[in-house]
């Protein structure tokens, strides 16, 4: 059963990984290369294929969010409340914007070729990244969250923004004026990460008690009923639950099945229709601070770096590991029916 | 005497002449004097010249007549001419005469005759056509300036009869317009009327009488115009608001259609309602489509569907509300609610008081409480069921124990040792599952808050009497034995006193499944195949409390709880909980949370509680085999409903898991704040 190429340690480590925290990291739309940000304060761009590191883009402060335009310039937020654009091949930095306090996420949204960035300022700002370098012309709307922004997902139109004291909010990027549905986490605990399912019918959200929430944007109950929670990344110890922060997730672009990783350092891949777990990687060195597949699901990229749950505490170096997925990790394996007798 | 001629005058002369002569005869005769003579030719002269004057008189005078006329004439004349508007055909020049007085009225005489024909032809034709104006304007406008019929005689030019031609041409175009709109709006008024079902002859009789006459000229007066267009918009109001009654009734219809999912056939009665439903206000013309009638009619369908949907309404309560009981019962659950009230419900539901679907939607809430109930209860119940069938059996296993013939060989003998065998090894594990009962029904009170109720009984009070029915049955079973014990060892000395040894009863005790007891060490529970071994360790008798918890993970497969003394096991369920306390406290951040969670799917709730899930029930699949990194199989999720977030049992304090103060922070702001205030 198990594959070939699979090292012992999950995948191939990328070298010259960032020297401190990882804060995400993201496969191009276009190719393998990955783009990653850092508590080092770089945004680095490396090419998976070749583990070579192509570009490193210093700032002022720990890079929290990234993500790319195209393959060839990507966007980065920063801790030092600032939005960028950087240009990968000539190196040239555009200033997009900024917030009042650190910008924790950024988006990218092809449809509507808008920059979307979340702040602990409790906004979201949308930014025209053709209006960069130029005073207040890139800033297209802010928009008041009820809290300060933890995470951000987009799909189609959809961008659905996830908050301290588990606020979520669901909005049109064609009608920002007003959030399309204003929800609450139905998790109990506080949200580490939201993504949108690539057929764009829902999200998942996780949090940080070991628990990942199928959520439906269609608010009939019909759909409503459809929505489930299910525990993951706990560990059973001395007959008591030991409960991990989950704080990525990533879907498979092509089977729609999705990758959590948490603090307990493991990946597993889940089947969200047929409520299964397909699939558990071994045990990364540290927390999974990041997780993302690539275009053609080929890939998986899994960010091993402590996520300070535990404070200032000793841990394992940061390290990116890309593991080549086996169609058996992630395809979905619907409930088999039952056999008649012969 | 210029013109007479020499003739005449000659001739006068002689007459005059003669007359003189004779006279002068006469007179010489007579002899008249001079001077009379002188006076009578004086005279005679006189009165000649007299007549001359006279005669010069009348002739100057006729002349100044016909010159008088001729004036007029021409004066007549060009005042008919210029009232017709032409030219002068005679202009009279003073000066010049054509001709002498007479030619000159005899050439004008005619003309002026022909002018004043002319002008009395003109004068018919305006007479004509300021009549015919009039007529009109009495019809068009009989209210308004109504023209006389006076005729500026100074006007008759062509030009002003032309105007005049005009004016009646665009009165009758007005009059034929005005005409044609009223034939529009009957013709709209009919549509309309026939729609609504509206008589259309009164309606138009009472606007105008000689509208509805088909032979009558139709009066087309303003007035006419707007009480027909008043009574049209009126109408139309009317048509308007009944399409929009008639609309809403359908769309009800509908609803009650797709509702109650009526036939086809029953809806096609109505398919002509229906098609209407989105039209606009113009594409309704059928007849009597909304006449008083039909709206009626469709208006009683509606009533009927509704009452139809009530009672049904009706039966899926009273369906929902036997569902109710049903799961009570299931669960034993008893409810001291009122016995009359499921007919008050249907009453009021037939009354109209309470809407179906409100008391549908509240049983439907009891029956979602219920099944919540039941299902946090189910764990309990099905080990309450386990506990009373292994009551039964042991109740048989006494009365066979008690069979004096039971190790007779009849038939159906081995399947009743069999019998008692698995009895025994029932009734061995009964208290075990009595504790743990105990336990699960304990914990489960704390976290409901309320007693856990069995058919109306409190469970644990259940529990509690068979335990001390238990116990006595036990110590009398203890003191039977140790009477015969007494009493075969009386027998013993007798026989060595009298030398026979009758054969001693064997004592029941070593057949009976062993009970729970403080005593006898020499718990051998093998009898019965079924039983387990048991490695029967005199700790577990005396010190219940604390081995339970820590030695249960060594017996891993041992099945021995259920060697407790009594009541120290009574103390071992409140010392379980609150070591089950104890253990929870001492928590790093992140490190070790005991998810409070209400619904015992998950296993791990109760520290007793795990292990022994993991001992009787291996099939659980809701543990992750934490050995096992690379899992093939798919291994089913560990999914729990959460609830809304209300307000748990723990939840301040594990709320406050990231730190002590109010707000939360998530990883990175902590980070970031460490990183800021100086690493």
């Amino acid at each position: 059963m198990s594959t070939a190429t699979t090292t012992p340690t999950g995948g191939r480590e990328l070298s010259q990984p960032p020297s401190d925290g990882i804060s995400n990291l993201r496969f191009s739309n276009h190719s393998d290369l990955l783009l990653v940000s850092s508590w080092d304060k770089t945004l680095r761009l490396y090419d998976v294929g070749e583990n070579f590191l192509k570009a490193e883009f210093l700032h002022a402060g720990p890079v929290l969010d990234c993500c790319f335009h195209d393959d060839s310039s990507g966007f980065s937020a920063s801790a030092d409340h600032t939005v960028r654009r950087y240009v990968f091949g000539s190196g040239k930095e555009d200033f997009l914007g900024r917030h009042d306090a650190p910008v924790r996420c950024v988006e990218y949204s092809y449809a509507a070729g808008q920059v979307i960035t979340g702040s602990w300022d409790k906004t979201l700002k949308c930014w025209d990244p053709r209006g960069a370098n130029s005073s207040d012309r890139a800033l297209v709307g802010t928009y008041l969250q009820p809290e300060r922004v933890y995470s951000l997902s987009l799909v189609g139109y959809r961008l659905v923004v996830a908050t301290a004291g588990r606020h979520v909010n669901v909005y049109d990027l064609r009608n920002m004026s007003q959030p399309e549905q204003r929800r609450e986490s139905s998790l109990k605990y506080q949200t580490r990460s939201v993504r949108c399912y690539p057929n764009g019918t829902g999200f998942a959200l996780s949090s940080i008690e070991g628990r990942v929430a199928m959520e439906f944007f269609d608010l009939s109950e019909a759909a409503q009923a459809k929505k489930y929670a299910f525990k993951c990344h706990r560990k059973s110890e001395a007959g008591r639950d030991i409960v991990y922060p989950v704080n990525a997730m990533a879907f498979h672009p092509i089977y729609g099945t999705f990758a959590t990783g948490g603090c307990d350092g493991y990946v597993n891949v889940w089947d969200g229709n047929n409520k299964k777990r397909l699939y558990q990687y071994s045990k990364y060195p540290t927390s999974i601070a990041a997780l993302s597949f690539s275009r053609d699901g080929l890939l998986l990229a899994v960010a091993s770096s402590y996520t300070y749950e535990e404070g200032e505490i000793l841990h394992e170096p940061d390290a990116i590991f890309v593991r080549n997925i086996n169609e058996v990790e992630v395809k979905p394996k619907p409930k088999a029916l039952p056999v008649p007798p012969p | 005497m210029a013109h007479i001629s020499t003739d005449q005058l000659l001739q006068l002369e002689t007459t005059c002449g003669s007359f003189l002569y004779e006279l002068q005869i006469i007179w010489d005769e007579v002899g008249e004097t001079d001077t009379e003579r002188d006076k009578m030719l004086l005279e005679l002269e006189q009165e000649c010249l007299e007549v001359y004057r006279r005669k010069v008189d009348q002739a100057n005078r006729y002349r100044a007549q016909l010159r008088q006329t001729i004036a007029d004439s021409e004066a007549e004349l060009a005042a008919i001419c210029s009232a017709m508007g032409e030219p002068p055909v005679h202009t009279k020049q003073p000066i010049q005469r054509v001709g002498n007085l007479k030619e000159e009225l005899n050439s004008i005489a005619p003309q002026l005759e022909e002018m004043r024909k002319r002008k009395g032809e003109r004068l018919k034709q305006f007479l004509e056509v300021m009549e015919q104006i009039r007529n009109i304007s009495v019809e068009v406008m009989p209210t308004e300036y109504i023209p006389s019929r006076h005729v500026d005689e100074s006007d008759l030019s062509i030009r002003k009869l032309e105007e005049l031609y005009r004016q009646l041409e665009s009165l009758q175009k007005e009059k034929n317009d005005r005409l044609k709109q009223i034939m529009d709006h009957l013709s709209t008024l009919n549509e309309l009327c026939s729609v609504l079902g509206v008589a259309f002859k009164e309606t138009v009789r009472e606007i105008h009488p000689t509208l509805d006459d088909a032979e009558a000229s139709k009066s087309i007066s303003n007035v006419t115009i707007e009480r027909l267009a008043t009574a049209i918009g009126r109408l139309r109001e009317i048509k308007i608001e009944r399409m929009q009654k008639l609309q809403d009734l359908a769309s009800t219809m509908l609803e009650l259609w797709n509702l109650m999912d009526t036939p086809i056939e029953e809806q096609q009665l109505f398919q002509n309602v229906t098609c209407n439903i989105a039209a606009s206000e113009e594409e309704i013309t059928e007849s009597n489509t909304l006449s008083v009638d039909f709206l009626s009619y469709v208006e009683e369908e509606v009533l009927r569907l509704e009452q139809l949907k009530v009672s049904k309404m009706k039966e899926l309560v009273l369906k929902k509300k036997t569902e109710l009981e049903e799961l009570r019962r299931q669960g034993h659950l008893v409810v001291e609610e009122a016995e009359n009230e499921p007919e008050i419900a249907i009453s009021a539901i037939e009354s109209g008081a309470i809407d179906a679907s409100l008391v549908l939607n509240q049983i439907e809430g009891q029956i979602a409480e219920v099944k919540e109930e039941a299902f946090s209860r189910k764990d309990i119940l099905e080990r309450v069921e386990k506990w009373l069938t292994a009551c039964e059996e042991e109740a048989w296993l006494e009365e066979y124990n008690r069979d004096e013939n039971r190790y007779n060989a009849g038939r159906g003998a081995h399947l009743t040792l069999k019998r008692a065998e698995k009895a025994r090894a029932l009734t061995n594990k009964i208290p075990g599952m009595v504790d743990t009962l105990v336990a699960k029904i304990t914990q489960w009170e704390k976290e409901r808050g309320i007693g856990f109720t069995y058919d109306g009984v409190r469970l644990l009070t259940m529990l509690g009497e068979y335990t001390i029915v238990r116990q006595e049955k036990e110590q009398e079973r203890k003191r039977q034995r140790d009477q015969k014990k007494l009493q075969g060892q009386l027998i013993a000395e007798q026989e060595a006193l009298y030398g026979s040894k009758p054969s001693p009863s064997k004592p029941q005790s070593a057949k009976k499944v062993p009970r729970t007891s403080t005593g006898g060490s020499n718990r051998r529970l093998s009898f019965g195949g079924a039983a387990t071994l048991q490695t029967p360790k005199p700790d577990y008798m005396h010190s219940a409390k604390s081995t339970r918890t820590a030695k249960k993970l060594d017996d891993l497969g041992s099945r021995g709880l259920d060697i407790a003394g009594l009541p120290v096991k009574k103390l071992s369920y409140n010392d379980a909980i609150t070591k089950h306390q104890e253990v929870g406290m001492p928590r790093k951040p992140f490190a070790s949370i005991v998810p409070v969670n209400t619904i015992p799917s998950a296993p791990s709730m109760p520290v007793i509680a795990s292990t022994l899930e993991e001992n009787q029930a291996p099939n659980k699949m809701l543990l992750l085999t934490p050995k096992n990194p690379a899992t093939a199989a798919a291994v089913p999720m560990r999914v729990a409903s959460t609830p809304a977030p209300t307000c748990l049992v723990n939840d301040g304090k594990l709320s406050v898991v990231a730190s002590v103060e109010e707000t939360e922070y998530s990883f990175e702001e902590r980070r970031l704040a460490f990183y800021v205030g100086g690493r």
